[in-house]
């Protein structure tokens, strides 16, 4: 905030227009409606504000040449390579904001000492969102003084925008020049016509993705006809569009553009701008949950890596060489897939790593095997392969040449299956032809377009130092089941049934039978699936749990199947990998549907190395399936409550126990006389407030009792509907609080502090409650007392006690205010283009600031500004009831002791959450302020809150501080 | 139809400087008179307001097809022009109380455009009177659509000497520009007498606009909406004043042509010219 000339009508009016009572009576905040950027000066509250890599010094005000009035803006392009920055590029922004949507364009006229042609330029851009920000690529300047028109693609979104204008522009032919703008300004000329966006360049463009993966809308424009005849496009920010998915249940899209893939299936994704459909559109196709490769187990001593996310890779020429005229293979090391950088190469022909020119060769004469992870992203058919060859370049560093050597293994579809990693382990020794490995120069992969498609990941070399993959070194743990309740499938602890621990089922899988410290151990080496025949049908109608131990350091991702004639199979995901053994005891409803008089298989499935023991069903020992008593009667005084559901107390009205989208069954039910739900086959299920959303503003948890015969994990999520009261719109909060391994078989009292619900910043409009369990589609709860409560008495609106006194010596302080030191003069505590209010106010006896309604208030020293240099840390107590954010701005006005001119620097810190209802001590390392880089004359200090005008804060003891 | 050379045959620099003189004045006389009439007559003598969706009122309207050679014209109309005219709904229809001239691009006989133009030749003629359209406009390069009128005696004296009022052109390249112009012996093609109109703040393919003419003996006065912009006089032509007899109307969305240029790389079709209503009135009493 540089310019202290802000002072604008509309601020004023602005003011007296709030009411007190913003969250029932909101006003709409109205700015001014002044299109002027730059006509012969500066508008009023414009500001400068450079790139942070630019040529600082490019703009500046030229009253020589200019097109009309007294001066023009102009623009100094640097030379290439410019050591005091190499380009030019600045936005222009009022942190007042303008109301612009009366206007439809941004117009202005320029010249250019030489043809230029300015890479990037338009308006929108704050350095905060850019919510709305609008580029015009590759505008053409010519000597002459000519008009340019910069649409604007909604005119109606932009009621408070700080983004006036913003360039980039870089060297033409690598040689600087220089180019003039002049009457820039918004205007309104009635010609931006015919509207054309589009998104994705208007192609229909397919998206294969995983679950939980987002990918953005891309290439979003907006293509308008302009007075002259001439089309426009301008590239624009995805907030100007309204996005819908087809199907949320498979992909959801937000405000944003940004694309979660939710679930299995295929949705469509299209946009409208100010109602006019775009044209493109993303067929986002979901193949369900992304596995990623094993991790890696080798020690990275051992190890030299080429492409893994575990160890530090060597660095490479490149990824895929693009080696022309026969390679078709496109793709990299591109995908991201939840944190997750795979390589992912499609179009295969053949295609090869190198590290060769501009990266050393690789000397792996210490290493003795080649991993990698590789997974086909298509069917494998007979005759399908892929050969990995790796190359040995020789000394001279040269191809071509006599030393060179190369080896290679070939993988086909015995071990390449569609969607599953195989791992690959190959000794150099068995790489025939590859005659020495001190100048490794590429790995080539090579399919013959047999399979086009493929995904790698962890490639490296390593020393396997002559001992196999790590293992567990102690035994599982010993069951501790009578052997009466038990029917044992592999344990040493009991008499297992009759079984074939290896069926040939076409598996990758290597099954051995090792012993860990002198017990017998399931082993399964490269899994891709498993099969475990019994030698007869089991009934195991009368047992309640399956029980497993297992472990494993390198898998993600590990199933077990039950299977009963038919076949009839249902999997049971286990977390991977473990942290040392992990037993699992699984309610067999968890099988379901699976005829539990009739088990002849196992199976598992997913990838890496498992080890497993102590496989065996077993009966219960007594876990009651449903409860006997009533939940506990609630005691929190009904005058601090609000109840959905309870017979202690008077509910409000809920629309549904159950919404349609629910996965499980709901049932009404009394338990010993007391009104209970309850909901079997969970997974989870939706309860909805939305017809009467709950205001639980004043509340402090949420409780809620529930019993459970079977559940391993139970989860609450709550939804708040936001200030519109819509569901599904841009400003809904959400947060899910989990519970693992939860009391089976006794009421539970969940009293969540509504604070643990981290992402509800809001809950005026609470209009959903989920409950989920697991194990999926088989748990069963009772759910009773369903309340919100407040902690006995209102939330404190206030502060009632002083803030904390500060312990600094006064020696090492300088204060601004603080009743415990003596306070430097301090211009105003308030500037006139504040947006906010003052009040000086006792509390407890002791004077603070209390500002209401902010946005943002100036604090000025501009008469003797503050020599901070020797300080470390800037100090502040801020109190609030409201804010959600709180953010400090610093501002030093330079050698020159003057605001506004190009010598100042400021930086902000942003603090996100804050706790409200308390003191806050904010003790900030002035060092935080990056880009204040002198502090020798400090002149402003700027205290913005969030959200806008609905904050109120008090301060007290505002000092600089060396500690 | 020997006609040679038919008509808005332009040469476009002469049209061009007639325009920015006629201009200047324009700005002179809108200056002056903030209060003028722009119309006096108000005797409806016909009018079809496009009420009933189908094909056009055959009592009042007819077709012309293809190419110009039909009429006796070189291909194009005797100005190059692209388009083949028909009479299939996909160019021309009534609906929604608009009627629809549609340009589409398509291989159609020959042309690489199809579009349609009809006329009340022999069945809606008048001397002297208020003719006026409520039309939304297309656009893009290329796009030719216009609003006129030629003499009905054109079959015993021919063109230019039957005489033609164009009462809106317009180019789709230049969407806030209107042109009003008429052609008689010695100031027909190049040389006709012409004069354009720049809306201020807006476009004519945006929303509708009334384009219209008062004429009467010795003077045409030109208007769109609530604006005259434009009065020509016996004074204003350099020949024979051949506006005197009736008239008959003629509405059409040309492609291309020595008028317009050709169609741009970006011109997006179809394009359709929508028509409310046209209107013929005489002096009351």
């Amino acid at each position: 905030m540089k310019s202290n000339i802000l002072l604008l009508f509309g601020f004023v009016l602005l003011l007296s227009n709030c009411t007190r009572d913003l969250s029932d009576e909101a006003t709409i905040a109205t700015f001014p409606k002044n299109g002027e950027v730059y006509i012969d000066g500066f508008s009023a509250g414009l500001e400068y504000l450079p790139f942070g890599d630019s040529y600082f010094a490019a703009f500046s005000v030229d009253e020589e040449t200019k097109y009309a009035g007294s001066s023009a803006m102009r623009f100094d392009v640097p030379n290439v390579g410019d050591p005091n920055g190499a380009y030019a590029g600045a936005i222009f922004p009022d942190y007042g904001r303008r109301d612009l949507s009366g206007f439809d364009a941004l117009t202005f006229w320029a010249k250019a000492t030489k043809k230029g042609t300015i890479n990037e330029i338009g308006f929108g851009q704050d350095f905060r969102e850019n919510k709305y920000q609008v580029t015009l690529s590759n505008l053409e300047l010519t000597t002459n003084w000519r008009q340019y028109t910069i649409a604007i693609p909604d005119p109606s979104k932009l009621t408070q925008e700080s983004g006036l204008f913003w360039y980039a522009e870089g060297p033409e032919d690598d040689e600087g020049y220089t180019f003039w703008i002049d009457e820039l300004q918004f205007e309104k000329l009635g010609t931006i016509a015919q509207p054309r966006p589009s998104i994705f360049d208007g192609a229909d463009v397919p998206i294969q993705t995983f679950a939980g993966v987002i990918t953005p809308v891309a290439s979003l424009k907006q293509t308008f006809n302009l007075g002259d005849g001439q089309d426009q496009t301008i590239s624009v920010a995805p907030s100007y569009f309204e996005f819908t998915s087809s199907d949320p249940s498979v992909a959801t899209v937000n405000e944003r553009g940004m694309i979660t893939a939710v679930g299995s299936g295929e949705a469509v994704i299209t946009a409208t701008l100010n109602g006019v459909e775009a044209k493109g559109s993303a067929r986002v196709t979901v193949v369900g949950n992304f596995v990623s490769a094993p991790t890696p187990t080798q020690d990275p001593s051992n190890v030299i890596s080429i492409f893994s996310d575990a160890y530090t890779n060597q660095p490479v020429d490149y990824y895929n060489g693009y080696w022309a005229p026969f390679q078709t293979t496109v793709g990299q090391d591109d995908i991201n897939i939840n944190g997750d950088n795979i390589i992912g190469y499609s179009e295969l022909n053949f295609v090869g790593i190198q590290f060769l020119v501009d990266a050393p060769t690789i000397n792996a004469s210490s290493m003795t095997h080649l991993h990698l992870d590789v997974q086909p992203r298509e069917d494998v058919e007979p005759g399908d392969f892929l050969t990995i060859r790796v190359a040995d370049v020789g000394p001279d560093n040269e191809f071509g040449t006599g030393d060179d050597s190369s080896g290679e293994i070939r993988l086909d579809n015995s071990k390449l299956v569609n969607g599953e990693w195989y791992s690959l382990d190959v000794a150099f020794s068995e790489l025939a032809g590859l005659a020495g490995r001190s100048n490794l120069a590429q790995i080539v992969f090579v399919s013959d377009a047999t399979i086009s498609s493929i995904f790698v990941d962890n490639i490296y070399f390593y020393n396997d130092g002559g001992s196999g993959p790590m293992g567990p070194t102690v035994a599982a743990p010993m069951p501790t089941q009578a052997a009466a309740d038990v029917i044992s499938v592999f344990s040493d602890a009991y008499t297992d049934v009759d079984r074939n621990l290896n069926p040939d089922w076409g598996q990758a899988t290597v099954v051995t039978e090792v012993d860990i410290d002198g017990n017998n151990t399931l082993l399964y080496s490269g899994l891709n699936y498993q099969g475990l025949e019994l030698g007869s049908p089991l009934n195991v109608t009368g047992m309640d749990f399956l029980h497993i131990d297992y472990w494993t350091a390198n898998s993600s991702a590990l199933n077990t199947f039950l299977i009963s004639s038919g076949p009839i199979e249902t999997a049971y995901a286990l977390s991977v990998p473990t942290s040392g053994w992990a037993s699992v005891d699984i309610p067999l409803s968890a099988f379901a549907p699976v005829n539990l008089a009739d088990v002849i298989q196992f199976k598992f499935d997913g990838n890496g190395t498992i080890y497993l023991d102590n496989i065996y069903f077993y009966a219960g020992g007594g876990v009651a399936t449903e409860p006997t008593q009533a939940a506990p009667a609630p005691t929190q005084n009904a005058a601090d409550v609000i109840s959905l559901f309870s017979d202690a107390y008077t509910d409000v009205p809920v629309d549904t126990w159950q919404t349609p989208w629910s996965v499980g069954v709901l049932e009404d039910i009394t338990v010993a006389g007391n009104a209970t739900k309850k909901y079997s086959m969970l997974t989870f299920v939706g309860i909805e407030t939305l017809g009467t959303p709950i205001d639980a503003t004043d509340m402090t948890n949420f409780r809620l009792d529930v019993w459970s015969p079977d559940f391993t994990q139970f989860r609450v999520k709550l939804v708040d509907l936001g200030a519109d009261n819509m569901i599904g719109t841009g400003d809904d909060v959400e947060h899910e609080v989990t519970f693992d391994a939860p009391a089976r078989g006794s009421w539970i009292s969940y009293d969540i502090p509504l604070s643990d619900f981290t992402n509800l910043v809001t809950r005026g409009n609470i209009g959903q409650l989920i409950l989920a369990a697991q194990p999926e589609n088989a748990a069963t709860i009772y759910v009773d007392n369903v309340y919100f409560y407040g902690g006995g008495g209102m939330t404190p609106t206030e502060p009632t006690v002083a803030a904390p006194t500060p312990m600094e010596n006064p020696a090492n302080v300088i204060s601004m205010f603080s009743e415990a030191y003596t306070d430097v003069p301090v211009d105003t505590w308030r500037t006139d283009w504040s947006q906010g209010m003052l009040e000086d106010v006792m509390i407890a006896g002791n004077a603070a600031k209390k500002y209401s309604e902010v946005i943002f208030v100036g604090i000025e020293t501009l008469g003797s500004p503050i020599d901070a240099s020797g300080m470390t840390h800037f100090h502040i107590d801020v109190w609030s009831a409201d804010f959600t954010e709180f953010w400090v701005k610093l501002v030093d006005l330079g050698a020159d002791n003057t605001i506004g001119t190009g010598d100042d620097v400021e930086h902000e810190v942003m603090f996100i959450g804050p706790a409200q209802g308390e003191w806050i001590s904010y003790e900030i390392p002035l060092s935080d302020f990056t880009n204040l880089v002198t502090r020798g004359n400090i002149g402003q200090l700027i205290l913005s809150g969030r959200p806008e005008l609905a904050n109120t804060f008090w301060v007290d003891n505002v000092y600089f501080s060396q500690q | 139809m020997r006609t040679p050379f038919f008509l808005k045959t332009y040469s476009f620099p002469v049209g061009i400087m007639i325009s920015s003189l006629a201009l200047a004045l324009l700005c002179i006389s809108c200056e002056t008179d903030e209060t003028q009439t722009v119309t006096t007559f108000t005797n409806l003598t016909f009018e079809d307001n496009f009420d009933t969706d189908g094909s056009i009122d055959e009592t009042s309207w007819n077709y012309e097809i293809g190419d110009g050679t039909l009429n006796g014209l070189p291909t194009g109309w005797g100005n190059n022009e692209l388009q083949y005219y028909t009479d299939r709904p996909e160019n021309i229809k009534v609906e929604g109380g608009m009627l629809h001239i549609t340009a589409l691009k398509e291989s159609f006989q020959g042309a690489a455009y199809t579009s349609a133009r009809i006329t009340t030749k022999g069945k809606v003629e008048q001397q002297y009177g208020r003719f006026e359209a409520r039309i939304q406009l297309p656009w893009g390069q290329g796009l030719w659509p216009a609003f006129w009128l030629l003499g009905s005696n054109i079959d015993e004296v021919e063109w230019p000497q039957c005489g033609e009022i164009d009462i809106m052109e317009y180019r789709g390249q230049a969407p806030s520009t209107l042109i009003g112009t008429v052609h008689g012996p010695g100031y027909s093609g190049g040389e006709a007498v012409s004069k354009e109109y720049v809306l201020p703040n807006d476009r004519f393919d945006t929303g509708f606009h009334i384009f219209g003419i008062e004429w009467g003996p010795e003077y045409i006065n030109f208007y769109v909406d609530d604006v005259l912009y434009n009065q020509l006089t016996p004074e204003d032509v350099d020949g024979e004043w051949v506006f005197d007899h009736p008239f008959y109307i003629l509405l059409n969305v040309a492609v291309g042509g020595n008028f317009v240029g050709p169609v741009g790389a970006n011109t997006v079709f179809p394009q359709t010219m929508l028509v409310d209503y046209v209107r013929v009135y005489s002096r009351s009493n």
